[in-house]
């Protein structure tokens, strides 16, 4: 069973915000006893979904839970915004697709980055990402 | 220039509403224009009392050093005392209050003093209503002077924290200016060490910075080293290869140090190729390749 032993919410509303979100979910991994490869995984991951949702949706926020399951310690970290939603979610999946002109590469990379990954979005509804990452045991 | 009232985005609405708030009625203002003429015949000792007071205390004398800056303060000190006894209220009106807000932050004079003074003030103006108006007459006008002087406090507020707000945006400017130091290794390779979060301002800034540096100093090799950068995401590594790709365009090659296994390993799950730049984890095996690649450029430039 697992269960949330604590959780913080970040807004994210302007672009130092990113820089809260990831400081705080670096803060968290090396407290919880993450290891440094997984500690910047769990960090970089955070600093594209934050940013993601400062870029394409102008705000939301991510809240970071630290979970339990008996032996291990696990960090979730949940974006949501209320912005344009993703149209094309096969191929910004696939990677390589950017509405941005940039790489194009955040979402589909912070999936290899991660244990759990699930996205959830339509076209105007807003995008809700949900990412663990959990110590080694 | 544009008006601090702008640059505050102070408009007629604003106006009418902080008037609302602040209860400022026209018949305050009529009632402050018929005391304009008790005013004037107080305005000099008022005055005089105002800097004996300010005077006599080090945390405000220390900002009149000398006669001219008293004689100076003390003029404008009057203006602003009669433009209480105007009767109006209007975005000029406002302006020249928010002035006043941002004179103090120029020199440095903190809220917590302006208002001990402009409670001075209140307490002198109390003094010559009482004894010189009928009981009424001299509650209801003070009344009014205080409304228009609570007013000009938050005015004056607003100016300095807008005026703070600028200054401190004129020292993060200048530290990240700071924060992007090219040094010159040896003729022809210069290093850039990237230290902190690189937002899209800072990206913007040392893209500029590096060019203008390698064309200044004829560069053919650019060592960045990012070792003290926190994050390298997919939007830190978008930059540093654009940076490299305009780097080409005016002649010289970019070196990458400073990753970390970590900082490698995210970079390959992400998905990125970097393989347009040499990647070291080492600066001074930076530094080597760039002299190493110096020496191959030399010898086929003499063949
Ligand atoms: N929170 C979001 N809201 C709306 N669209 C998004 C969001 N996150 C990602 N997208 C869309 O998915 C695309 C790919 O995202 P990503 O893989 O992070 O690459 P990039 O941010 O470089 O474009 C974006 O260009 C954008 O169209
Ligand atoms: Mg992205």
């Amino acid at each position: 069973m697992v269960e949330t032993v604590q959780s913080w919410e970040v807004p994210i509303a302007r672009e130092d915000d990113i820089v809260l979100v990831r400081r705080k979910a670096r803060a968290l991994a090396q407290e919880r006893g993450f290891d440094a490869f997984a500690a910047a995984a769990l960090t970089t991951a955070a600093s594209e979904l934050a940013r993601n949702v400062w870029v394409h949706a102008g705000g939301g926020k991510a809240i970071i839970e630290e979970l339990t399951d008996g032996y291990r310690t696990g960090i979730r970290m949940t974006f949501v915004d209320e912005g344009p939603g993703i149209t094309d979610v096969e191929r910004v999946l696939q990677g390589g697709f950017s509405t941005a002109r940039s790489l194009g590469l955040g979402v589909s990379g912070t999936r290899r980055l991660v244990e759990e990954f699930d996205l959830q979005t339509a076209p105007g509804r807003g995008t809700r990402v949900v990412i663990v990452k959990w110590t080694r045991f | 220039m544009r008006t601090l009232r702008t640059r505050l985005g102070f408009d007629q609405r604003e106006l009418q509403s902080r008037r609302a708030f602040f209860d400022i009625q026209d018949e305050d203002l009529a009632r402050l224009a018929e005391l304009r003429e008790l005013a004037l015949k107080h305005m000099d000792d008022i005055n005089e009392e105002f800097y004996t007071h300010l005077l006599s205390h080090p945390e405000t004398k220390r900002f009149f050093p000398d006669d001219a800056t008293i004689r100076r303060v003390k003029r404008l000190q009057r203006e602003y005392f009669l433009g209480l006894f105007e009767g109006r209220c209007d975005l000029e009106y406002v302006e020249n209050r928010l002035r006043v807000g941002a004179a103090h932050e120029q020199i440095g004079m903190s809220p917590r003093w302006y208002i001990g003074a402009y409670r001075k003030y209140l307490s002198q103006l109390l003094d010559r209503f009482t004894n010189e108006l009928p009981v009424g007459e001299g509650r209801i006008g003070y009344d009014s002077v205080l409304k228009l002087i609570m007013f000009d406090m938050s005015l004056a507020i607003d100016a300095y924290i807008a005026a703070n707000l600028e200054t401190l945006g004129r020292h993060q400017a200048a530290i990240r200016e700071l924060s992007t130091p090219v040094i010159k290794v040896q003729d022809r390779i210069l290093l850039l060490p990237l230290i902190g979060a690189i937002d899209s301002q800072r990206a913007q800034q040392v893209m500029e910075t590096v060019l203008l540096r390698v064309i200044e100093e004829k560069a053919k090799v650019m060592i960045i080293d990012i070792a003290g950068v926190p994050v390298v995401d997919t939007k830190v590594a978008d930059h540093l290869m654009k940076t490299t790709a305009a780097m080409r365009l005016v002649g010289a090659q970019t070196i990458l140090t400073g990753i970390s296994a970590q900082v490698a390993r995210t970079i390959i799950q992400l998905g990125v190729d970097i393989s347009a730049m040499p990647t070291l984890a080492r600066l001074q095996d930076g530094i080597e390749l760039a002299l190493s690649m110096l020496g191959q450029q030399i010898t086929k430039a003499s063949t």
